[in-house]
C-alpha cells in the first residue's frame, strides 16, 4: 500500500464510521439477538430456556402453517411483482409525455403511494366491501355480481395484489426518472434512420432502462416478501389460509402466541429466502441489465 | 371556382401541413388527456370514497343505494375528529420528528457515500452489499433488543429512539447518493485537490453543492417515511401529547368499533402536507433519482 | 493560570447538576409515582381517564399517577416487547392477553383484606372467569363485554315479525331471519355468529373443541354435539338471509361486529356486544335485546369478557399501585368512567344499577344476558385454544361460512380437523404448560 493509498482507505473507513456504528446497533444486535433465541423456547412467562435445534426441526418437518405461509407469500410476490413492474413502467411512459400539466398528474398519482399502511388497508376494506363498496356498486349497475374480494376463496388474493399495484405510482417515479436519463440524442439518432416508436421502445428505451428496472425489482423483491399489514388488519389471514402471508405468521407467534422462540427461527428464515431471492435475480441481471458506458 | 391542388402555391401548401400537423397534434393530446384523466378518476376513486364516507353520518355509512356525494354533507365530522384527539398537535409533533429526521439523514448520508463512491478500501465491496443486505430485516425483530437497549440509556418517551437512526445513514438513500456522486467527474475533485482542498473539502465545496438532487430525494423520501412510521413510535414513545399522526389516526379504531367517518377525513388531512412537498419537490426529485440506473 | 477553563466549567456544572438532582430526589422522597398504560376509546375518553386519576391524586397526595393513553392496535405489540424485555413493564397495565398472567402479581390477600373492598362487589361471572386464575386474584376486572342479540324493532315491525323472547331456538333464529330478509330493501334477517365455541355453541350442547384436560381432539371437535352446531350454522348461511362473512368478519375487529349494518336498518338482529347499544342509541335505531338462542334443556351460556387491570410482579410500589387499582376498578373510579364515558358498563352491579337508562326496556334485556354462565377463555379450556387450535380448525369454519361445502359433508370436513387440531394441541400444551 502506498501512502496515498493508506490515506484514502483511513478517509474511507472513517466517512463510513457512522454507518458501522448505526449497522452495529441497529441491525447487527437485534439480528444476532434473533439468532440466539431461536435456539431457545421462549412463552413469556419464563427466561429462554435452550432447545438447540428443536424450532428448526419442527419447521422443517411438522408444520403445516409454515408451508401455508411460505406458499401464499410466493403466490402473492409470483402475482404482485410482475404486474407492478410492468404497469408501473407503462405508467411511467406515459407520465413522461411531455404535455403541459404533467406535473399535476404526477403527484396524482403518487398519492396512493403516499398513504400509511393501516389507513391504506382500512380504506380498502371500505372501499372493497362486496356490499356498499364502490367497486361492487359499480359492477351491480352493469348487472354484475361482484366476487366477495377479500373473503372470497379465489379473489382474496388477488384483492391483496390489486391493493398494492394500487401504490404503483412510487415505481413510477423511479421509472420516470430512468427515463429522463436517456439521453435523447439517441432518440434523434434513431428517428433520422426512421426508427418507428415501437422499435424505439425496444432498442433504446427498455436496454437503457434495465438498471431501474433491475433496481425496482429488488426493492419490489424484498417488499413483497414482507407483506404484512393487509392481512393483519384486513384478511386475518383467510379464507382458508389464501393470505396467510409468512410474516403474519410470524407476528401471530411472537406478539399474540408469545412463542418468541419460535417465531425468531421464522423471521431468521424469512431473511434468508429473501436473501437468496436476491442473489438470485443479482446473478441473472448480468444477462439482461444493459449499462451504457 | 375549384382549387386544382397542383396549382396551390408553396407556401399554401406549407400552411396547410403545419395546419395539419397542429390538428394531429391537438388530437394527440386529446387523447392522452382523456386517457390520463380516465386513468386518474380510476386511481383516485379510493380516495374519492374515502372524502364521501368522510361527509357521512354514521347511519348513511352502510345504507343502500350507497350515495356517490352526500347530500347531507356533514363537514362537521372534520371539526369533531380534530376535536376528539389532539390530531393538530399529532401533526406539529410529526412535523418535528421529519426535521430532526430530515437534518440527519442530511448529515450523515453524504458522509458515508462519499466513502463508497471516491475511495478504496479493503473490503468495501462486501460492506456495501451488508449495507444493501439490511433493507431486507423485517422491523418487527428489531424491537425487543431495541427496546431493552433504549431503556437502558433512558431513552424510551423521548424522540431520540425515532430520530436517531436516521443520524447513522439509511441504506436506500446510502446507495442512491453513492451512485449519485459516481456521476460527478472526478476531474472536479482533483482540480479542487490542487488547489489545496483537503478530502472533506471537497466533500462539502464541490460534492455536496452537486447533490442537490439526489438530496431532494433524501428529503421528500424522510418525509414520507417518518410521517408514516407507526411500529416504532408506539413502542418508544408513552406520553399522549408527544404521538406523531400515524399514530394518532389509530386511536379512531376502538375496541368495539371504528368511527370510519371520522377516520376517513383524518387520513385525508394527514396526508395533504406530503402532498405538497412532492408537489414543488417535484423536478429535482426526478432527476436525483435517475442515480438509481447508473452502473454502480 | 485562568481560573475558568473548559475542563472546570465542566466539573462545576455536573456538580451542580448533581446538586440539583439529589436535591430534587430528597424532597421527593414522599413522592411514589406510578405507571400506568390504559388504551382510549368511547367507553374511557381521555378527559375521564384524567378526572379519574385527578380525584385519585387529590385523594391520595404522595402518589402521582404518570399514565401512557395509548391508541387500541398499539397496546399488544407494546405490552408484548415489555413483557418479553423483562424490563420496562409498567406497574399498572391490562392483562388482556392469557399469556400475559405470569406476569401479575397475585392480589388475593390484599384484597380480602382490604376494608375499602371487597369481591362480592363484582359481579361474580366476571369476577370469578376473568380475574381469578390459578385460585390466585390476579386483576381487578374492569367492564362488562358481552355478546348478545339486538333486535331493530322497526324491522321487525315493518315484517310484521313478532320480536324474540328470551327462550328461542337456533331453529327459530334461522326462521326468523328468513322472514325479516328483504331483497328490494337490501336488508338482511340476521348476522352469523363470529367464532365457534362460543355461547351459541354451548348452547347448543358443544362444549370444547378438545377434552377437558386438553389433550384429545377426536371425539370433540367432531363429535356429535359439534357436527349439530355447524351444521346449524350451516343451515344458516344456506338460508340466504344473513349477510357474506366480508361484511361481518372484514368489517368487524374481534367482538365489534356489524353495527354499522345494524344502524342503517340492512339487519334486522345482530350479535352485538354493549359498545353496540350507545352507538344504537346514538343513531336513534329503536332496538330491543335479548339473549343468543339455545336448546332447550341446555344450560344458558352467555359470551362474555372482560379487562383486566393488573400490577406487575416486578413493581417496585405494589401496595400504592393497590391503591390505585382499587380505586380505578372500585366504585369510585368506575363511577366516574360510567358517567362520563360512552357506554362504559362497570362489573358492579350496584353501579349498574344506577345507569342513566336503567329504566328502559333494551337495558332491563341487557341485564337479564349477564345471568347467564360465561364462556370463559380458561374454565376448563387451555390457553392454547384461542391462539394455536382455533387456528388449526379454522378452515372448516371457513368452508362454511364460504358455502364451499355440501350439508352432508360437515361430518367428514370436521373429521378432517382432528389431525391439524391435534398438532396444534400437542405442539401447543407442553409449551405453555398443563
Amino acid at each position: 500500500m502506498t501512502t496515498q493509498e493508506r490515506r484514502d482507505a483511513k478517509t474511507g473507513y472513517l466517512a463510513l464510521s457512522p454507518w458501522m456504528v448505526g449497522f452495529v446497533v441497529f441491525y447487527a444486535f437485534p439480528i444476532i439477538a434473533t439468532i440466539y433465541f431461536s435456539f431457545n423456547e421462549w412463552t413469556l412467562a419464563e427466561p429462554p430456556t435452550w432447545v438447540g435445534l428443536d424450532n428448526y426441526v419442527r419447521m422443517f418437518t411438522r408444520d403445516p402453517l409454515f408451508v401455508s405461509s411460505l406458499r401464499a407469500t410466493t403466490l402473492f410476490v409470483i402475482i404482485s411483482l410482475p404486474t407492478k413492474l410492468v404497469l408501473g413502467l407503462m405508467l411511467a411512459l406515459l407520465l413522461n409525455l411531455k404535455i403541459p400539466g404533467m406535473n399535476a398528474f404526477r403527484t396524482i398519482f403518487f398519492i396512493p403511494a403516499v398513504i400509511s399502511g393501516v389507513a391504506v388497508s382500512l380504506m380498502w376494506i371500505w372501499f372493497l366491501n362486496p356490499d356498499t363498496g364502490v367497486v361492487n356498486t359499480l359492477l351491480s349497475y352493469f348487472g354484475i355480481r361482484g366476487p366477495l374480494w377479500f373473503w372470497d376463496l379465489h379473489w382474496a388474493l388477488p384483492s391483496v395484489a390489486i391493493m398494492s399495484i394500487w401504490k404503483v405510482g412510487g415505481a413510477a417515479i423511479i421509472y420516470l426518472a430512468g427515463l429522463q436519463n436517456i439521453p435523447a440524442h439517441l432518440y434523434e439518432a434513431a428517428e433520422i434512420d426512421g426508427a418507428s416508436k415501437w422499435s424505439r421502445f425496444w432498442r433504446i428505451t427498455l436496454p437503457l432502462l434495465t438498471p431501474t428496472l433491475f433496481f425496482q425489482l429488488i426493492i419490489e423483491l424484498i417488499d413483497a416478501f414482507k407483506i404484512f399489514t393487509e392481512a393483519y388488519v384486513i384478511t386475518h389471514g383467510g379464507p382458508l389460509k389464501s393470505t396467510y402471508f409468512f410474516l403474519y405468521y410470524f407476528y401471530e407467534e411472537a406478539f399474540r402466541n408469545a412463542n418468541m422462540g419460535y417465531a425468531s427461527a421464522l423471521a431468521l428464515f424469512l431473511l434468508v429466502v429473501i436473501l437468496s431471492a436476491t442473489v438470485f435475480v443479482v446473478r441473472t441481471s448480468k444477462g439482461w441489465v444493459y449499462y451504457e458506458n | 371556382m375549384r382549387i386544382d391542388p397542383a396549382r396551390l402555391s408553396a407556401s399554401e401548401q406549407l400552411r396547410r401541413s403545419t395546419r395539419q400537423r397542429r390538428a394531429r397534434k391537438l388530437l394527440g393530446h386529446a387523447i392522452i388527456y382523456a386517457v390520463m384523466i380516465a386513468l386518474a378518476c380510476v386511481f383516485m376513486l379510493p380516495i374519492f370514497w374515502m372524502a364521501s364516507t368522510s361527509l357521512k353520518l354514521p347511519r348513511e355509512l352502510m345504507a343502500w343505494p350507497p350515495e356517490w356525494i352526500p347530500s347531507n354533507p356533514q363537514w362537521g365530522n372534520y371539526a369533531e375528529a380534530f376535536g376528539k384527539y389532539p390530531l393538530a398537535r399529532y401533526m406539529l409533533n410529526s412535523a418535528i420528528l421529519v426535521i430532526a429526521n430530515i437534518v440527519g439523514a442530511l448529515l450523515s448520508v453524504p458522509v458515508i457515500a462519499y466513502g463508497f463512491a471516491r475511495f478504496d478500501f479493503p473490503f468495501k465491496n462486501v460492506l456495501f452489499i451488508l449495507m444493501l443486505s439490511m433493507m431486507m430485516v423485517p422491523g418487527h425483530i428489531k424491537l425487543i433488543p431495541l427496546y431493552v437497549l433504549y431503556l437502558r440509556l433512558g431513552l424510551i418517551d423521548t424522540y431520540w429512539p425515532l430520530i436517531l437512526p436516521s443520524y447513522f445513514g439509511s441504506p436506500f438513500f446510502i446507495f442512491l447518493m453513492t451512485q449519485f456522486m459516481r456521476t460527478i467527474p472526478r476531474e472536479l475533485d482533483d482540480a479542487a485537490r490542487i488547489d489545496g482542498a483537503g478530502p472533506w473539502g471537497i466533500l462539502y465545496r464541490i460534492i455536496i453543492p452537486l447533490c442537490r438532487p439526489a438530496l431532494t430525494v433524501v428529503v421528500v423520501f424522510t418525509f414520507l417515511w417518518t410521517w408514516n412510521d407507526f411500529l416504532e413510535p408506539i413502542i418508544f414513545l408513552r406520553d399522549y401529547d408527544s404521538f406523531p399522526i400515524s399514530v394518532g389516526l389509530a386511536f379512531f379504531q376502538g375496541r368495539y368499533s371504528i368511527e370510519w367517518h371520522l377516520f376517513m377525513g383524518a387520513t385525508l388531512v394527514s396526508i395533504i402536507p406530503i402532498l405538497v412537498v412532492y408537489f414543488f419537490a417535484q423536478r429535482h426529485l426526478i432527476g436525483g433519482l435517475a442515480a438509481i440506473g447508473i452502473k454502480g | 493560570m485562568k481560573l475558568l477553563n473548559g475542563t472546570r466549567i465542566l466539573v462545576l456544572v455536573s456538580l451542580l447538576l448533581m446538586l440539583m438532582l439529589s436535591i430534587g430526589s430528597a424532597g421527593a422522597q414522599d413522592t411514589v409515582t406510578l405507571t400506568w398504560w390504559t388504551t382510549s376509546g368511547r367507553d374511557s375518553p381521555e378527559p375521564a381517564i384524567r378526572n379519574v386519576i385527578a380525584a385519585f391524586e387529590a385523594e391520595h397526595p404522595h402518589i402521582k399517577v404518570d399514565v401512557s393513553i395509548m391508541a387500541e392496535g398499539a397496546y399488544n405489540d407494546l405490552m408484548s416487547t415489555a413483557i418479553a424485555a423483562g424490563e420496562g413493564v409498567p406497574d399498572l397495565a391490562w392483562y388482556w392477553s392469557n399469556n400475559w398472567l405470569p406476569q401479575a402479581l397475585d392480589i388475593t390477600d390484599r384484597l380480602d383484606n382490604d376494608p375499602d373492598i371487597s369481591r362480592d362487589i363484582f359481579h361474580t361471572e366476571y369476577f370469578n372467569n376473568w380475574v381469578v386464575w390459578n385460585d390466585m386474584v390476579i386483576a381487578l376486572p374492569y367492564d362488562i363485554g358481552a355478546n348478545f342479540v339486538m333486535y331493530n324493532k322497526d324491522v321487525f315491525d315493518d315484517e310484521g315479525v313478532p320480536y324474540p323472547t328470551a327462550d328461542w331456538t337456533p331453529e327459530d333464529y334461522i326462521e326468523i331471519a328468513k322472514a325479516l330478509r328483504n331483497e328490494d330493501k337490501r336488508r338482511w334477517g340476521g348476522d352469523r355468529p363470529r367464532g365457534p365455541f362460543r355461547a351459541l355453541w354451548r348452547n347448543m350442547g358443544a362444549t370444547n373443541p378438545y377434552s377437558d384436560d386438553s389433550t384429545t381432539v377426536e371425539g370433540y371437535i367432531n363429535g356429535p354435539e359439534s357436527v349439530a352446531a355447524y351444521t346449524w350454522l350451516w343451515d344458516l348461511v344456506d338460508s340466504g338471509a344473513t349477510p357474506t362473512p366480508a361484511d361481518l368478519e372484514v368489517l368487524g375487529t374481534e367482538g365489534t361486529g356489524p353495527v354499522d349494518l345494524f344502524i342503517a336498518g340492512r339487519l334486522g338482529m345482530a350479535t352485538l356486544n354493549p359498545g353496540s347499544m350507545v352507538s344504537t342509541l346514538e343513531a336513534g335505531v329503536n332496538f330491543g335485546v335479548v339473549p343468543e338462542p339455545r336448546v332447550p334443556g341446555n344450560e344458558n351460556w352467555v359470551h362474555g369478557w372482560a379487562l383486566r387491570a393488573g400490577i406487575w410482579k416486578n413493581s417496585e410500589h405494589p401496595d400504592e399501585a393497590w391503591e390505585f387499582l382499587k380505586f380505578w376498578n372500585g366504585p369510585p373510579g368506575q363511577r366516574i368512567l360510567m358517567e362520563q364515558g360512552l357506554g362504559h358498563f362497570p362489573p358492579i352491579p350496584s353501579l349498574l344499577a344506577e345507569y342513566e337508562h336503567a329504566d328502559t326496556e333494551w337495558y332491563q334485556g341487557f341485564l337479564t344476558v349477564l345471568d347467564a354462565t360465561q364462556t370463559a377463555s380458561w374454565r376448563k379450556d387451555h390457553p392454547c385454544w384461542r391462539g394455536a387450535v382455533i387456528r388449526g380448525v379454522r378452515d372448516a369454519w371457513d368452508l362454511i361460512m364460504l358455502g364451499e361445502i355440501e350439508r352432508d359433508e360437515v361430518q367428514a370436513t370436521l373429521d378432517a380437523m382432528v389431525e391439524p387440531g391435534q398438532a396444534a394441541l400437542d405442539e401447543c400444551v407442553p409449551r405453555l404448560g398443563g
